[in-house]
């Protein structure tokens, strides 16, 4: 406010009291005889609305609160200015006028201040449009005098949106920019793109070279066989293809060689898989429940492998959207969607004897009510808890709505035996361990090591008697955890009335039915302290009120049974006149094929998400899947088999990478790098190691040693050490099944930007950062994997050449050239005569205990235990290590090592 | 400019990018001009701090019997306590007593900031200090608490406070990461997601510097591999890599990943001279506590923030847990205390010695304080203190803060804050604000929002500033 102070000194025009009162009667007379103005109606409908949403805040409450003496509530208020005492506005002369300088935050002056709150171009030149035409402020006898249409304003400048209703008029009947409406627009039935006659031309290329064609942009032709059948490959499996595959490819001649090749890799188990790694993303899956203790979901996988089944089994996604919505209420029966609703108790969600019972409850409904939101409306519902939403014709009413649909979910841990198709390979021996851990007794003290191991010469013993208590104490409720792994149990939930829940204890069964489900109120503020009007159970108005005349509505009303809310809900997902989730699953598929969605923002359709580039196409390819009973496979084969899919990456043409410098246009293929389950499973491809057994409980691969054996603080204690399965059959099988524990991630994944597991992910960031090159170039990983491969080839291939071509033929797909075969047999060389200089002998034989430390809180003393580590200690099957193989096998893992790291390994084109 | 040429100039400065000392130079070789995501910004605001330490006392440190004495206790000790909170948790539930501090306090310094007579040499700073007794945090469950602390979002997922510095000032040493974490041993709870980068680009990723082993992660090859068979390697990867650049000449990213490597064969031998503190003195060494089995595990580390900020790192954490006292708090706070006292005073000492302190904010904070009353466990009274969201204690020196002052109070048991009360987010703000950044101005948009550190705003305290 000084600097208001210090701007209006330089301004002329200083109004009194008396001169501002006279002109307003003036202004009132002559207006009272006329019709509203354009400016009083631009004051009215917009200016007006636009000052209470955006400054009412601070200058606009009970002169108490004011901030800066600044009352923004009238004409009068505002030409006096703040605590400067100069005014604010100068009538007529928007262009010298503080407040101006302000919202367009100019010369140091901004507000509003929080950058969200920032005004539009267009809503600054409102505000400047009303200054020049001498601010007219109608007053209520004024507005009185005319009815509502005289002072309607014209649709050009946003429209309004019927919902439910904010908790201001103002917010209800605010305008929207009709753009920023795109996504509640019905889907409309498009018409494809006539272009030169071709019948046979993929729809989606009529689209997309009807757009370059108005940039006058000539597109790249089809990639290569070899680099496509990789790219397809890839794209539909997250695997490379085989040398023999590629050959088939690349050696077919017929003519739908390669929509057979699409055909089978969409036919291949390894595409649900790949494409399920995609869905996790975005629900989070986990198998840890996160927070405090992030203890073992020990049944989480089965909902893993149902999203796996799901997508093999090409089911239909209204069906997949319906069953993890409400499974459990459609078909309680089906032991599949009792797995399916799992999807709603994903995120991470603790009750804890600290906790508050009311807030952890209410956690989990703003989590599934959010997480609904995000998955098939691509809307972040959340925003909307404590306000209406700032951007988005969403009521805090409809939040609540949203979230009384949830009300009755309870959680339970269901009985369901496992299916025929259900993998429980390895429970025996794992529960045998399981059993043997409890048996075994607790950790132990540094007494029972020999000195040399002590880390410290003395300890306090009161602090290690302590220490050892509560650390025994956590191992046990752990494994009381893990061995219900081994129980045929559902995550799963179902509907009920509130049922107690204690502290992180799993409640087996269903409790009961029968009774209401609690109410749910708009909670002020977000506060469970301040509960507001109870709402009843119902869906996003904006669909039923605004988008469409035969919007999906339920002619009796959203019902308000304590059974039936989610499968109400599942309904209007599922209707094809629901113009959201139809548009969202099609363009995250688009996405996961291009690397970005037709719209950018694939869990943000509202306001501030990304428009689509091709408006048309997302339309009609939301129409396709619909029309094509919800079938994925065939949204992926219709885009897969689309030109644009298959254009080589390269460089268009100077002038077009200017036009288009994002590929928006898709002139060319936007080349990507492997994520990072794609980088270590298909090392373990190359390598011939990895085991490609589908399902079951979760793999634990070998992860950073240091990583795996440091403390874990979980509540009050520690967690055990990591440790891997005892076999690398176990441990090597594909990422998707390694076990992802919220609070301890798999460096080499989290290094290759494998997202958090706690928040939707909508898209992989693919930086490159300088942990990535350690971890590929350095980690026992890279190394046995390398030496597996090396070792595989040495066993079958006699001459060093054989070896490179085979090493480059597994890695690259191709043969090395003759430079790069002499590049590689000069290393060999050299690296042959270096390693003479080493000693290889078994130089990191694996632990068989750790020791391992942390303060103690009741006395404040380090403490020391050891741990026994039992899967090493008994009958470990180590991966092949250098000193199992010849000189010569280790000097070309050494070569293979190299090809892991290239950039051609790591890059699709 | 293409999404990808961007990528091209921003890896070099990402998190070690620079630690290889590559860095800018090289980059200005091949004709970029474009500033990396690292490069030096201008605060919004004049501002004295230019970096900042963070003490971080993880488990709860008891306001009470730091800095915040009750001689009220004296009189309630062990009598019963009632509370009346509508929401309360378990925790604050059942048969509960007050607790009195078992330690004596005295008014050090010419300023006579109270402190608890286990603080023998930070009392020698007192002036230096600023307490403050007024924060109040939300959360009474340690992840969630730490991960607001950390980060301002309770549920975590956003990004730490020295993510957002560095992505606000840029680092001044482009050879090193902007935000460098210390942690102990054994992690803090809610981990590593304590200085994620969050929803901001990995380049300001809080970058670890372990405690044991590596320090970091993978910085070596397995054993058996040595430096010259590593650099024949990195010789027939380059050339691998550039034959198949040949072949996909606007491929921008794939030179990023060329510069990675040779980067990380030179931090192999960078990095260990970062954490070589061998030729720091005898008496620097002393006097951090070094030679005292008891601090000489923190004092390392707050030797080695003090190195780092000298290095022109803008951010880093010290953790240390073992604050969460339910029990024996006579015991378990004594040894805690003991073990920061020196490394504390030492690190004002040596920060204003060299002149550095006025331009470095020293923050000591957990993530909640404790209770005046405890609840009976196993049947019996024991003196220890629960968890307390709304009274606590911070410190806080240099780098623009009001020194030699005690600022607001908590009521006359220490339940609750009530003078200067301000929530977490007016800490974060106050504490960007040191550091010349507008917590309004220093946001990022995602998820469909410009997102702050503060959530959704909040207020600089302004008695807090010097």
């Amino acid at each position: 406010m000084k600097r208001i102070l210090r701007l209006l000194i330089c301004c002329l025009l200083v109004l009194s009291g008396t001169q501002l009162w006279a002109q307003d009667n003036d202004r009132l007379d002559f207006e009272n005889s006329t019709k509203p103005t354009a400016a009083e109606k631009l004051f009215v409908n917009r200016v007006e609305p636009l000052f209470i949403e955006k400054c009412g805040g601070c200058h606009g409450t009970s002169a108490k609160e004011i901030k800066g003496e600044f009352d923004m509530r009238t004409r009068a208020s505002l030409m006096k200015g703040g605590e400067s005492g100069d005014a604010a506005i100068i009538l007529r002369e928007a262009g010298k006028s503080p407040l101006v300088f302000a919202i367009q935050r100019q010369d140091g002056l901004e507000m509003p201040p929080k950058e969200n709150d920032r005004l539009s171009p267009e809503q600054i030149a409102w505000v400047r449009k009303w200054i020049d035409a001498d601010a007219p402020w109608p007053d209520s006898a004024r507005r009185k005098q005319f009815d509502q249409a005289e002072w309607t304003d014209s649709a050009a400048d946003g429209i309004t949106v019927a919902t439910s209703g904010g908790l201001s008029e103002q917010w209800t009947n605010r305008r929207y920019q009709p753009d920023n409406l795109w996504a509640y627009q019905p889907i409309k039935t498009v018409e494809v793109p006539f272009t030169d006659g071709a019948d046979s031309m993929n729809p989606i290329d009529a689209f997309i070279e009807r757009a370059l064609a108005e940039k006058d942009i000539q597109p790249l032709p089809s990639a290569d066989r070899a680099t496509l059948i990789r790219r397809l490959t890839y794209d539909l499996t997250g695997l490379p293809p085989s040398p023999s595959e590629i050959r088939a490819f690349v050696d077919d001649k017929s003519e739908n060689a390669y929509s057979k090749h699409v055909d089978r890799l969409l036919e291949s188990r390894h595409y649900g898989e790949h494409w399920a790694k995609h869905w996790l993303d975005v629900v989070r899956y986990a198998d840890s429940a996160g927070f405090a203790n992030d203890f073992p979901r020990p049944n989480a996988w089965r909902y893993r492998d149902y999203v796996i089944r799901s997508l093999n089994d090409d089911k239909p996604y209204d069906q997949f959207m319906s069953e993890q919505v409400a499974g459990d209420e459609i078909n309680p029966d089906d032991p599949d969607s009792l797995i399916a609703v799992g999807f709603l108790r994903m995120g991470p969600w603790e009750h804890t004897s600290m906790s508050v019972a009311a807030v952890t409850r209410q956690q989990f409904l703003d989590d599934v009510t959010n997480s609904v939101g995000v998955t098939f409306l691509a809307h972040e519902l959340r925003c909307a808890s404590c306000h209406d939403h700032k951007f988005d014709p969403i009521p805090t009413r409809d939040y609540y709505s949203m979230q009384a649909v949830f009300a009755s979910v309870q959680f339970a841990d269901v009985p369901l035996p496992y299916q025929a198709y259900e993998n429980t390979d390895g429970f025996v021996e794992a529960e045998v361990r399981v059993k043997r851990q409890q048996a075994a007794g607790g950790v132990k003290s540094l007494k029972t090591l020999a000195k040399t191991e002590w880390p410290v010469e003395e300890w306090d013993q009161d602090s290690e008697v302590k220490g050892h208590a509560k650390v025994n104490n956590k191992r046990k409720q752990i494994l009381a955890r893990e061995l219900k792994r081994f129980r045929p149990l559902a995550y799963s939930l179902y509907s009920g009335p509130d049922r107690p829940f204690q502290s992180n204890r799993a409640i087996v069964g269903p409790g009961k039915r029968n009774g209401n489900a609690r109410a749910v109120n708009i909670l002020t503020g977000g506060s469970i302290e301040t509960p507001g009007e109870q709402v009843p159970a119902s869906v996003l108005s904006v669909i039923s009120r605004w988008s469409v005349e035969n919007a999906p509505a339920f002619s009796d009303g959203f019902p308000q049974t304590t059974s039936g809310r989610r499968a109400a809900l599942a309904k209007w997902l599922s209707d094809p006149n629901n113009p959201l989730p139809a548009r969202v699953i099609a363009n995250r598929v688009w996405q996961y094929h291009f690397g970005r969605g037709l719209a950018a923002n694939p869990s943000n359709f509202g306001a501030t998400g990304t428009k689509p580039t091709h408006p048309e196409l997302l339309d009609f390819l939301a129409n396709y899947l619909v029309e094509n009973r919800w079938s994925l496979k065939k949204l992926h084969r219709l885009i897969v088999s689309s030109k644009a899919w298959r254009r080589a990456a390269g460089l268009v043409a100077k002038a077009v990478d200017e036009k288009d410098p994002d590929n928006q246009l898709y002139a060319r293929f936007t080349p990507r790098r492997l994520t990072a389950e794609e980088l270590r499973d298909s090392m373990l491809a190359v390598s011939g190691e990895l085991n490609r057994q589908m399902g079951g409980i979760p793999a634990r691969p070998e992860i950073n040693m240091e990583v795996a054996m440091q403390p874990r603080h979980i509540m009050g204690s520690v967690a055990p050490a990591y440790q891997p399965d005892r076999t690398p059959a176990r441990r090597n099988r594909r990422t998707i099944y390694a076990e992802r524990i919220r609070t301890m991630r798999d460096p080499l994944l989290e290094v290759f930007n494998q997202p958090g597991l706690d928040t939707s992910c909508e898209r992989r960031d693919a930086s490159t950062i300088t942990p990535q090159a350690f971890t590929l170039f350095n980690s026992q990983n890279s190394h046995d994997r390398s030496l597996a491969l090396a070792s595989r080839i040495a066993k079958t291939k006699a001459t060093l050449n054989e070896r490179i071509q085979a090493a480059f033929q597994a890695s690259f797909g191709r043969d090395a050239t003759m430079d790069e075969l002499a590049t590689c047999k000069k290393h060999y060389n050299r690296t042959l005569a270096l390693r003479k200089k080493t000693d290889q002998k078994a130089t990191s034989q694996y632990p068989n205990h750790v020791v391992r430390q942390m303060v103690e809180e009741m006395t404040g003393l380090t403490f020391y235990w050891v741990e026994d580590l039992d899967v090493y200690r008994d009958d470990y099957q180590a991966d092949l290590k250098p000193w199992d193989v010849d000189e010569e096998t280790r000097v070309l893992a050494d070569i293979c090592l190299v090809l892991f790291n290239s950039n051609e390994f790591i890059y699709v084109y | 400019m293409s999404h990808s040429e961007f990528r091209r100039r921003e890896f070099l400065y990402g998190m070690g990018a620079s630690l290889g000392g590559v860095a800018l130079t090289d980059l200005m070789a091949e004709g970029t001009t474009a500033p990396g995501p690292l490069a030096v910004k201008q605060p919004h605001l004049p501002s004295k701090a230019k970096a900042v330490i963070m003490l971080y006392m993880a488990g709860g440190p008891s306001h009470i019997d730091t800095f915040d004495p009750k001689p009220k206790l004296e009189k309630l000790d062990m009598k019963k306590f009632v509370r009346k909170d509508k929401f309360a948790s378990a925790m604050a539930s059942g048969e509960r007593y007050f607790v009195k501090s078992p330690f004596k306090f005295r008014n050090t310094g010419k300023s006579g900031i109270p402190m608890c007579e286990h603080f023998e040499r930070l009392a020698g700073v007192a002036d230096d200090l600023c307490v403050y007794r007024g924060c109040q945090a939300e959360s009474i469950n340690h992840p969630t608490a730490n991960y607001h602390m950390n980060t301002g979002n309770r549920f975590g997922g956003d990004p730490g406070i020295g993510a957002w510095v560095t992505y606000g000032l840029g680092s001044v040493n482009q050879d090193l990461p902007g935000f460098m974490v210390l942690p102990e041993v054994a992690y803090p709870q809610g981990g590593a997601a304590n200085w994620s980068n969050g929803f901001l680009p990995p380049y300001f990723q809080g970058t670890t510097l372990r405690s044991k082993g590596s320090p970091i992660l993978d910085l070596f090859p397995p054993p058996g591999v040595s430096r010259e068979q590593q650099r024949n390697s990195l010789d027939l990867l380059a050339e691998l890599n550039q034959k198949h650049a040949e072949k996909h000449p606007d491929h921008a990213e794939l030179a990023a990943r060329i510069q990675n490597y040779e980067m990380t064969f030179r931090m192999q031998a960078q990095v260990p001279d970062l954490l070589d503190i061998s030729g720091e003195t005898e008496q620097t060494q002393r006097m951090y506590g070094l030679h005292d089995s008891e601090s000489a595990d923190f004092g390392r580390r707050c030797l080695l923030a003090r190195r780092l900020v000298e290095k022109g790192v803008r951010f880093v954490q010290v953790y240390t847990a073992g604050w969460d006292s339910h029990d024996y708090i006579d015991r378990a706070h004594s040894k805690r205390i003991k073990s920061i006292d020196a490394p504390f005073a030492a690190l004002i000492k040596d920060l204003k010695q060299r002149g550095m302190l006025d331009e470095t904010l020293v923050v000591w904070t957990g993530e909640f304080g404790r209770s005046p009353d405890n609840g009976k466990r196993g049947g019996g009274q024991r003196a220890g203190r629960d968890h307390n969201a709304k009274g606590m204690g911070m410190v806080f020196a240099g780098g623009g803060v009001k020194a030699g002052s005690v600022v607001g109070a908590t009521d006359e048991i220490g339940e609750k804050a009530v003078e200067v009360v301000n929530p977490i987010r007016n800490v974060h703000v106050t504490l960007l604000r040191l550091l010349g950044l507008d917590d309004n101005k220093l946001t990022y948009f995602h998820g469909g929002r410009f997102k702050q550190l503060s959530q959704t705003g909040g207020e600089v305290i302004d008695e807090l500033i010097g």
